[in-house]
């Protein structure tokens, strides 16, 4: 087996197509596609763009023997493999839409894992599901009793019977995907992108992010469900007609060295990563690197998917820097799922771009007041965020004060952008479309951000959103976990993360609980712990309270905002001990 | 060569570098509640048992899995089916 060339004939088209089917049809005339990669590295499965056209036809025309409605939605369990290519291009040429599906099960997850498949699936009224073999037993689990057309793996799909009605691919007004947020598993959100919304997206990463050259190749990790695994590494090398070399999410987390070894060997040009897949290499390389890579053509480090910090990057820079690592390759980006996927880009070859901010500013006035040591003697170090670069082309972007005013410069606010990437709703949820996108076309990213000489810097976020290990996830998944026990009343428990001294997130849970037994209340913690664990994959600090201790808004509901204030002050007095928080507490200082 | 003792025995050894300090590993403890394991330190796991043992452990089976006598039973069987 021999992976898909680099080098190729095929004149680069930077994404100008009307739709992903049209795309396809012309990287199909040229030699490169898509290479799957086992958890050892070594390769199993090549999928060329020609094959995957003809494959991706096949399989439309049997979905069009279905006799689905047009538009229908068609869920994928979208574990990396070649399957989910073809099923995900074959609803493309049908005028279906695919939904892709979580594939990630943790330890003891197995119950959580189906939940979550039934939720989607109900959410989106999928007509057809697929999933790999591996994962059959969950999605039989799933539909029980769900009335869908089709529930199977691939190769049962080769019995539906084909049609024999000319197809009719889906045209740029229609919706080429459903994308649910990798946020909540409880209150699922699937965003609704048209084919014109992401191939105008895809247009500006190709032609105005990345750059694309003829001679690029990609590399991946990142999960195809995710935002930036299936339009930054899935459709993008597609739509610019370059070779992609594919490696399971979890082979990542396993052996994340692979990663490197695959650039090194397939001479990757163009490969992103959470900065938390970055972080891992740091922690499990270990020791000598030189002679080990070569990572001298890798030209474009992407970083994004949660808030940026330099010091793992920076870490991550100089212990390849012997296997040839530029770090000028690292390039900020910034975007959402809402937006198709990418809203700004930093600059190419520059590497990370910093803005470090007077501290006290920023905590008291909002304001991110450049640093300047001489001017705040002995105030400490200033504050350093990541630049993420200026909006992409037809993209607009407004920094709004809690009042709505729109903000100068260097004023810390609401991110707003409104572009042509922007969704055109969450599917089946008009009220929660209306809660973030205004009649006008601006999105509420629930980020915070400042602007400086026109450049983008994220701050943090204002929703609630967690992010741990590079996942969001929502607070209210581990309030709703919590509330599912016996003792715990609805609204009796509030979640949010905080900042720890190193950088990293911490989830914490407070829950009012009303038994006084130390026996039972160490066992309803625990039972906690773990249910989070096996639903979510994240440790979570729990902490029980007296009754009315959470502190509620007028209308009588939570604040999250104030139970994490009331917290960190319960920390800092030392009348809550929470193992790992303690030096943060020493340090004395607590970052929101 | 492989009986089950022998390799819950393994699996142990593997396990006790992981564990939190102080905390010992036996055939009852539990992933989750007794070792604290998120899904990175899972990872981190199933990757010395490959190596250990040179096989690869599918990813399908880790939902049912919350003991370490979970974990040696599907090794067992892995190891027997190749």
């Amino acid at each position: 087996m021999e992976a898909t060339p680099t080098e190729h004939n095929l004149p680069l088209r930077s994404g100008d197509f009307a739709t992903l089917s049209e795309a396809l049809d012309y990287a199909a005339r040229g030699k490169t596609g898509a290479n799957f990669y086992n958890g050892r590295g070594h390769l199993e499965a090549v999928l060329p763009y020609a094959q995957l056209r003809e494959e991706a036809l096949e399989a439309a025309a049997r979905l069009a023997g279905l006799g689905l409605a047009r538009g229908s939605r068609v869920a994928l369990v979208a574990e990396t493999c070649p399957d989910f290519l073809r099923f995900f291009y074959a609803c493309q040429y049908a005028g279906m839409v695919p939904v892709p599906l979580p594939a990630s099960i943790h330890l003891g997850g197995h119950k959580a894992y189906v939940a979550q498949l039934r939720r989607l699936l109900l959410n989106c009224r999928a007509e057809v599901a697929v999933a790999p073999e591996l994962f059959l037993s969950f999605l039989r689990e799933a539909v029980d009793g769900l009335e869908l057309r089709f529930a199977g793996t691939p190769e049962q799909f080769r019995e539906v019977p084909k049609a024999r009605t000319p197809l009719l691919p889906s045209g740029p007004e229609e919706l080429a995907y459903l994308q649910y947020t990798s946020g909540s598993t409880r209150f699922p959100r699937g965003v609704m992108i048209t084919q014109k919304t992401v191939m105008s997206n895809l247009a500006s990463i190709i032609r105005d992010g990345v750059k694309a050259r003829p001679d690029d190749r990609s590399m991946s990790w990142l999960p195809f469900y995710h935002d930036m695994g299936l339009v930054g590494l899935v459709l993008s090398p597609m739509a610019s007609q370059v070779s992609v070399d594919y490696l399971k999410t979890r082979d990542f987390g396993m052996r994340p060295r692979l990663w490197l070894s695959l650039i090194s060997q397939n001479r990757a040009t163009v490969s992103f990563g959470p900065p938390f897949g970055y972080e891992l290499c740091v922690q499990r390389l270990r020791g000598e690197t030189e002679g080990q890579f070569d990572l001298s053509s890798w030209r474009l480090a992407g970083v994004g998917a949660e808030t940026i910090r330099a010091e793992p990057l920076i870490r991550f820079a100089q212990m390849l820097a012997p296997c040839g690592f530029n770090p000028k390759a690292f390039t900020a980006c910034y975007g959402m799922a809402e937006c198709s996927l990418a809203v700004s880009f930093a600059k190419l070859d520059l590497g990370l771009q910093l803005d470090t901010v007077e501290p006290e500013a920023l905590a008291l006035e909002q304001r991110a007041v450049p640093f300047t040591p001489s001017r705040w003697p002995g105030r400490g170090r200033g504050k350093t965020f990541v630049i993420c670069g200026t909006p992409l082309p037809g993209y607009e972007v407004e920094v709004r004060s809690p009042e709505g005013a729109v903000l100068p410069e260097r004023h810390v606010g609401t991110l707003f952008v409104r572009g042509p990437s922007v969704m055109s709703g969450y599917f089946g949820e008009e009220d929660l479309t209306r809660e973030v996108l205004s009649p006008e076309g601006w999105l509420n990213t629930g980020d915070l951000a400042y602007l400086a000489g026109g450049e983008l810097i994220i701050t943090g976020r204002e929703k609630d959103l967690i992010i741990i290990n590079g996942r969001n996830i929502w607070p209210q998944d581990l309030e709703t976990i919590a509330e599912s026990q016996p003792e715990v009343r609805t609204g009796d428990a509030s979640a949010f993360s905080f900042t720890m001294e190193n950088g990293e997130d911490r989830a914490v849970l407070v829950i009012e609980c009303r038994d006084a037994n130390p026996l039972r209340r160490e066992e309803l913690s625990t039972r906690i712990r773990s249910l989070i664990r096996q639903e979510l994959g994240i440790d979570c600090f729990i902490e029980l309270v007296p009754r009315n201790t959470l502190p509620r808004t007028t209308s009588g509901k939570l604040s999250r905002s104030g139970a994490k204030n009331d917290f960190l002050k319960r920390v800092q007095e030392g009348r809550t001990e929470c193992p790992g928080l303690e030096e943060t507490r020493r340090a004395g200082s607590v970052a929101g | 060569m492989n009986t089950y003792e022998d390799i819950l025995q393994e699996v142990i050894a593997l396990l006790a570098p992981l564990a939190p300090p102080g905390r010992r590993v036996a055939e009852e403890t539990d992933f989750v509640a007794d070792l604290e394991f998120d899904s990175l330190k899972v990872m981190g796991f199933v990757e010395k048992v490959e190596d250990r043992f040179d096989i690869s452990v599918p990813l399908n089976l880790l939902p049912d899995i919350r003991t370490v006598r979970d974990f040696a039973v599907q090794l067992q069987r892995l190891l027997g089916e190749r």
